[in-house]
């Protein structure tokens, strides 16, 4: 692997509210290669969500650069930003963001009409990531009929329709109960085993130490970045490591 | 990264099916909003309708007067010169100078004219006679229904005949056929030969209000005292064959008469001369403005379904802002977004198109059912208005869409 899947250099995002400036991340520099599984952490307002939007490029920096998959992403348009998001990331949402009033499959379906696949092949790929995250009985379901765990399900499906690099998660278990919290960090370890890369950003201690990297954020600055000592498993792999 | 057509024409199916869910989720506002523009489209495609309808009953009224043929007046016409004559010439000889020297001529109908009043035994009726030969008849496409027409033999002796239009017939005689009876024109004795077919009516004027009598008659009984000369006529058609230049003809019947009457170059004509070219020419310039009129007036509701378009797509972009943040984060391009608004824009006026379309052919229907106007909307207008209602969506659905499809991600995803 000659390059991190993610780098940012100096990375840093200021907004102006009411004549005052903020330092929403302030001079960031960290790399995430292929395959790991971090935890962002810190208190609220610490600028984990900016950093993320920027890694997602979603968000531009106000200076610094993110490189992904060793392509520097400042100078490409938007419509090349929306091409490598298609294609290389995949976003999970605290609340989910599915259409209303829209199929399961549908839902899915969504990144591939902008990936240029046609009707027939999007349902079908569509179908089978439902079928892999265990809503295969509820493909026709509109959102309004499933419950949040089912709803972040097809969120998550829909994260991987396109086959993407990495998973981008914004404290994707803040709207669900503990144990539906427990299924998706579950999720999320079988997709890190199964190669994705994944990053997820959270306040809960027990949800980041689900994780294998911790890097913590406070004022828009790193101040702690290390490896979890004490990994989590869900239910399931505790069973099996017993 | 390039597209396949297929997935080209996938993704514009996946437009509709968003702009349908879009459409159905607040289904009272689109359907107020398709009033409009049904509204719109209802008004203009009547006007062109009625403008199309006002220009085929013109030229048909046009063509019942034989198509291809010059209306000689002894007016004296300035055009091409000063007028200097205080009053025109047109004679017999003329006539026969046209017919033996021009080439093309089918036939001349010299005409006199003048107002009569007839008498039966019990009714009174007045109308206009004409002085005719049984040329006019085949010029002007001229039948009588029942009986006869004006012969050679009437003209020959200034028999006192007359054919009457059957508007005048039925004033006089009602259902009865009248061929044979006698009436009293200006208190001289005619026996009535024939009815003429009916001819209708053309801008307002009852073309079957007319007597018709051999033009020898009306000269010595009628017109005499008035005419300059003793073979002078009032009005000359010259019925040309199928194919004929009218323009060239009529350039060949100046020259003809100019050189007959010694008009020396700088003068204008002594006569005035029009085809039916000219005829169609000038009444379908202005059928033309009034269709333009019409259908201007009626733009103008149109524009007002336009306008409640645009309002309603910038609502509809506003409370999908979030929606519009998340498809940008799945891959859509700025294009994606706006085509997908633009879509629903056409969606929405080509519904409210259909609609109005429909309308306007029903009212276009009970408009020649009961009023007696043709509106011709056919499979031209029809098509041009379901592409037009869709330009219009394109138009008015234009800016909110673009709006849509500049909206930072970040920004629009984190709208509440
Ligand atoms: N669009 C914005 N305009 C102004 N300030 C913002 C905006 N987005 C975030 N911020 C500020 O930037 C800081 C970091 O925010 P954020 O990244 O959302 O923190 P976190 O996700 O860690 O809670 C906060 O002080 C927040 O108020
Ligand atoms: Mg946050």
């Amino acid at each position: 692997m000659s390059h991190p899947l993610v780098a940012t250099t100096n990375l840093v995002k200021t907004y102006e509210l009411g004549g005052e400036t903020i330092h929403a991340v302030d001079g960031v520099s960290l790399t995430i290669d292929n395959g790991e599984f971090v935890a962002i952490m810190g208190a609220s307002g610490s600028g984990k969500s900016t950093f993320m939007n920027m890694i997602g490029c979603l968000d531009v920096p106000s200076s610094g650069s993110v490189e992904i998959d060793g392509i520097p992403t400042s100078d490409m348009s938007g419509d090349d930003l929306a091409d490598l998001r298609n294609r290389k990331i995949g976003f999970v949402f605290q609340q989910f963001n599915l259409l209303a009033r829209t199929t399961a499959v549908d839902n899915v379906a969504v990144p591939l009409i902008y990936a240029g696949k046609g009707g027939e092949e999007r349902r079908n790929l569509a179908t089978q990531k439902l079928i892999a995250m265990g809503l295969g009985d509820r493909l026709l379901n509109s959102p309004a009929k499933l419950s949040g765990g089912q709803q972040q399900r097809v969120a998550i499906a829909r994260a991987l329709v396109t086959e993407p690099l990495m998973l981008l998660a914004d404290e994707p278990t803040g709207a669900l109960d503990t144990r539906t919290s427990e299924d998706i960090m579950e999720i999320f370890q079988q997709l890190n085993d199964d190669g994705i890369t994944v990053i997820v950003v959270t306040h809960e201690d027990e949800i980041a130490d689900h994780a294998k990297r911790k890097i913590i954020f406070r004022d828009g600055k790193v101040i702690e970045d290390a490896p979890v000592t004490n990994r989590r498993f869900a239910k399931a792999q505790q069973g099996a490591e017993a | 990264m390039k597209r396949s057509l297929s997935s080209r024409i996938s993704a514009w199916l996946v437009n509709i099916s968003i702009a349908m869910t879009a459409l159905r989720t607040n289904l009272m506002r689109s359907i107020l909003t398709t009033l409009g523009v049904m509204i719109g489209v209802f008004a203009v495609t009547l006007a062109v309708g009625v403008g199309s309808g006002a220009q085929v009953s013109v030229l048909e009224s046009i063509n019942s007067l034989g198509s291809n043929m010059a209306i000689l007046f002894p007016q004296p016409d300035s055009e091409g010169g000063r007028s200097t004559f205080e009053r025109g010439r047109l004679t017999t000889r003329d006539a026969r100078a046209i017919e033996r020297e021009i080439s093309g001529v089918v036939d001349v109908a010299p005409q006199l004219r003048s107002s009569v009043t007839i008498i039966t035994s019990g009714n009174t009726a007045s109308t206009s006679a004409i002085g005719a030969t049984p040329a006019y008849g085949l010029v002007s496409n001229i039948n009588a229904e029942s009986g006869r027409f004006i012969n050679e033999a009437d003209v020959r002796t200034a028999a006192r005949v007359v054919v009457l239009g059957p508007s005048v017939a039925e004033k006089l005689y009602g259902d009865f056929d009248p061929v044979g009876e006698t009436v009293r024109i200006n208190r001289v004795p005619f026996k009535i030969v024939g009815i003429l077919e009916s001819k209708g009516s053309s801008f307002g004027n009852d073309n079957d209000d007319i007597a018709i009598m051999p033009i020898s008659t009306v000269r010595q009984r009628f017109v005499g005292d008035t005419l300059a000369g003793p073979d002078d006529l009032h009005v000359l058609f010259v019925g040309f064959q199928d194919g004929i230049e009218l323009s060239t003809a009529k350039r060949e019947m100046t020259e003809l008469l100019r050189d007959r009457y010694r008009v020396r170059d700088r003068d204008g004509n002594p006569f005035t001369i029009r085809t039916t070219e000219e005829f169609i020419q000038q009444t379908s310039q202005v059928t033309g403005i009034f269709q333009t009129v019409l259908v201007a007036i009626a733009s103008i509701s149109l524009l007002v379904g336009g306008i409640g378009i645009m309002n309603i797509m910038l609502v509809s972009v506003t409370e999908r802002t979030r929606e519009i943040g998340l498809r940008m984060a799945l891959g859509a391009k700025k294009s994606d977004i706006r085509n997908q608004f633009l879509v629903e824009a056409a969606v929405l006026c080509v519904i409210g198109g259909a609609m109005g379309l429909l309308l306007a052919i029903i009212a276009g229907r009970a408009l020649t059912a009961y009023a007696d106007f043709p509106v011709p909307i056919g499979l031209g207008i029809s098509i041009g208005a379901i592409i037009f209602s869709a330009l219009v969506g394109l138009v008015f659905g234009g800016w909110p869409a673009v709006r849509a499809s500049r909206l930072s991600p970040i920004e629009a995803l984190r709208t509440e």
